[in-house]
């Protein structure tokens, strides 16, 4: 019996699923709820082996733990769809999760962390937990404060206490968090290097997405 | 007699790597060493290109326990190159951020790193049992010196209110209150603890050996913030003289470089700067000095702790002292505003550990082109070093396990500050 996955035949048992398939050939699908040092056990509850199913099988995102394969089953673990919807999981998972993991610099243990960066799932920036945001935000004050592009979860422990933040958490590496942003200095009078300038202290790749957005914004 | 072979690699209750090997047969050394197996740091090379006010920023990462020295003598670098004068009322600020840090290091060595030596156990953890008012009253005074710390530098490490020039913002008087209130508060207890801490003094070992001694040191007060190198063989050396007095050299068991300057080693730290300085103490904290035996020049090294609980006592009653004379006039200074010049700047302070040199070279825009940190634990290794060769062969008559301790106790002395990693202890035992 043979299944396609992502346009290339596997051989494989009456049985299996899908998922024991891919992982038995190095095709990458993120688990969560799936333990494989007990393979019995699929509660199928995380819904991040999704794949899409385009042939030979009821169409549509199925997770991979638990679907048995079938001679000429077809599936995308790479679609749009699955994209999608894998990264609209993990964004759930993370809201009930305990916040301040969003900003640990990824050690490569952590399954879920690695899920987080590969789907493009970042933290807030220090602005959302300041309270200078409603009044008396620094820039406002003239002072360069960076933490509009940079991660929170310190709960704005400097700029709550009237000094910048440095972004000591890092400078946000996701372009549209980074243009929204950039929109806080558009009303302050700071000049395009200043602001990549007190970016590069504690930053590098936060840095590089950010002088390529300031960039397509215009920014000066 | 026995042969003796110990190997303590990583010693815990230090910080960072180091590993104490000894080896001895028929009742003589043949030996002994301290060995720093830390990977190099990189600061100096992490800051060239960097503007003038983000070097404190970065440089203070070079340590998480002495970040508001780190700060304050890479300011003191910037504004020396720049000739950047400083507010009276900020050098007195900055004197407190001082003794801030002053007092979370030391509480921090004494009360959880070097005590279970005096009380003997192998941690803090069983003193919680036996002890429990002697740990409450060191976690109330490690709180009263974070919380100090923070009014006054906007963090407890790391410090965001220091920049050149002085301070982001004058910490409010209500604040600089609030702190002479709490540092009077911990008074009884500061003096419970040295009340404890003198009954097991008696653990501390009997030993000397003659060395030279360099901190900071001053005319008028008991220097931390500013003064001139001193020694107590040489007198006083310019800052200018700086890289000459430390003389820093490379050896092959080592990663950090090590230093010398008119014998075969130097010690710094809190026993150099009593025997430096102890004419200007606190009278409280003399007090203290005079009731643990401590005389200067004192060449025990096991007194560093001693003297670190000396200062303790001295940075209360100093800050109290300097708050009272800030609050005579106090005025909310503006941030303040610097052109950047081209030049070189040394700046130095004493900081927990020891003196620390921070020497920058900047472009006329600010942006630094050469830097170079002498950091105190490194001034000490070589001194440790020495310490064992004379140490280590008054010891061997006794078993291995105590041999072992007596020497992990005199790295410990030392506070060395390794590098800003701790590990768990493992002995290893050849035979
Ligand atoms: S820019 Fe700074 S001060 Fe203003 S709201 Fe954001 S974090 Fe707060
Ligand atoms: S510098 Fe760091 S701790 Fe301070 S506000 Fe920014 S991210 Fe938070
Ligand atoms: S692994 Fe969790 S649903 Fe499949």
């Amino acid at each position: 019996m043979k299944i396609i996955i992502d346009d290339k035949e596997y051989a494989c048992r009456e049985g299996q699923k899908v998922l024991d398939v891919a992982r038995a050939h190095d095709v990458d699908i993120p688990t969560l709820c799936f333990n494989p040092l007990n393979e019995a056990m699929r509660p199928a509850g995380c819904r991040l082996c999704l794949v899409e199913v385009l042939d030979g099988g009821r169409p549509g995102l199925q997770s991979s733990c638990s679907l048995p394969v079938s001679d000429g089953l077809k599936v995308s673990t790479k679609s749009r769809a699955v994209y999608d919807e894998r990264r609209e999981v993990t964004e759930l998972l993370l809201s009930e999760h305990e916040q301040d993991c969003r900003n640990c610099p990824i050690s490569g243990e952590c399954a879920f962390s690695e899920l987080c960066r590969d789907y493009d799932i970042n933290g807030v920036s220090v602005c959302a937990e300041c309270p200078n945001r409603k009044e008396g935000c620094l820039l406002s004050r003239g002072v360069l404060c960076i933490g509009p592009i940079t991660y929170a979860n310190c709960d704005a422990f400097c700029t709550r206490r009237g000094y910048p933040c440095e972004g000591c958490h890092s400078v946000m590496v996701n372009e549209d968090l980074l243009r929204f942003g950039l929109a806080a200095f558009a009303k302050a009078d700071f000049h395009k290097e200043e602001i990549l300038e007190a970016a590069r202290i504690f930053s590098y790749e936060g840095v590089k997405v950010l002088d390529k957005v300031m960039k397509q914004e215009g920014f000066k | 007699m026995k042969e003796v072979n110990i190997h303590v690699e990583h010693l815990t209750r230090v910080e960072g790597h180091g590993n104490i090997i000894l080896n001895a047969r028929n009742g003589k050394v043949e030996k002994v060493m301290w060995e720093v197996s830390e990977a190099p740091r990189l600061f100096e090379a992490f800051v060239r290109g960097k503007p003038y006010h983000q070097l404190a920023r970065i440089t203070s990462r070079i340590c998480g326990i002495c970040s508001i020295g780190h700060t304050l003598a890479s300011l003191k670098a910037t504004e020396a190159a720049m000739g950047i004068e400083i507010s009276a009322q900020s050098q007195l600020l900055r004197r407190l951020a001082i003794h801030g840090e002053n007092m979370q290091s030391h509480i921090l060595h004494l009360g959880y790193l070097v005590s279970p030596d005096l009380f003997g156990v192998g941690s803090v953890i069983p003193l919680v049992k036996t002890h429990p008012d002697a740990v409450l009253s060191i976690v109330k005074l490690h709180r009263v010196a974070n919380e100090y710390s923070d009014a006054i530098c906007g963090r407890t490490t790391h410090p965001t209110n220091l920049v050149p020039g002085g301070l982001h913002k004058s910490p409010s008087p209500v604040k600089l209150r609030k702190c002479r209130e709490m540092l009077l508060d911990s008074v009884d207890t500061a003096n419970a603890v040295a009340e404890l801490l003198l009954d097991n003094a008696g653990a501390l070992p009997d030993f000397s050996r003659e060395t030279e001694f360099i901190a900071l040191t001053s005319e008028e007060e008991y220097a931390l913030y500013d003064g001139l190198i001193g020694s107590t063989d040489a007198g006083t050396y310019p800052a200018e003289a700086y890289e000459s007095v430390v003389n820093e050299f490379v050896v092959p068991h080592s990663t950090a470089k090590y230093c010398k300057n008119k014998r075969e080693s130097f010690m710094v730290g809190a026993l150099a700067r009593f025997n430096l300085n102890h004419k200007h103490l606190s009278p409280m904290a003399a007090k203290w000095a005079e009731r643990f035996g401590l005389k200067a020049v004192c060449h025990n090294p096991f007194m560093n702790n001693v003297a670190q609980l000396v200062e303790f006592v001295h940075s209360i009653e100093d800050s109290i002292a300097i708050i009272d004379r800030l609050l005579e006039d106090y005025k909310d200074e503006p941030r303040p505003r610097i052109t950047p010049k081209a030049g070189r700047g040394i700046g130095i302070v004493d900081v927990p550990r020891g003196i620390l040199f921070h020497d920058y070279t900047y472009d006329e825009n600010g942006i630094c082109v050469k830097a170079n940190c002498v950091i105190p634990t490194n001034q000490n290794h070589n001194n440790i070093q020495h310490d064992f060769e004379a140490f280590a062969p008054t010891l061997l008559g006794r078993p291995e396990k105590e041999i072992e301790l007596n020497l992990e106790m005199l790295v410990r002395a030392y506070d060395p500050c390794i590098s800003c990693s701790t590990h768990f202890l493992k002995v290893e035992w050849k035979r």
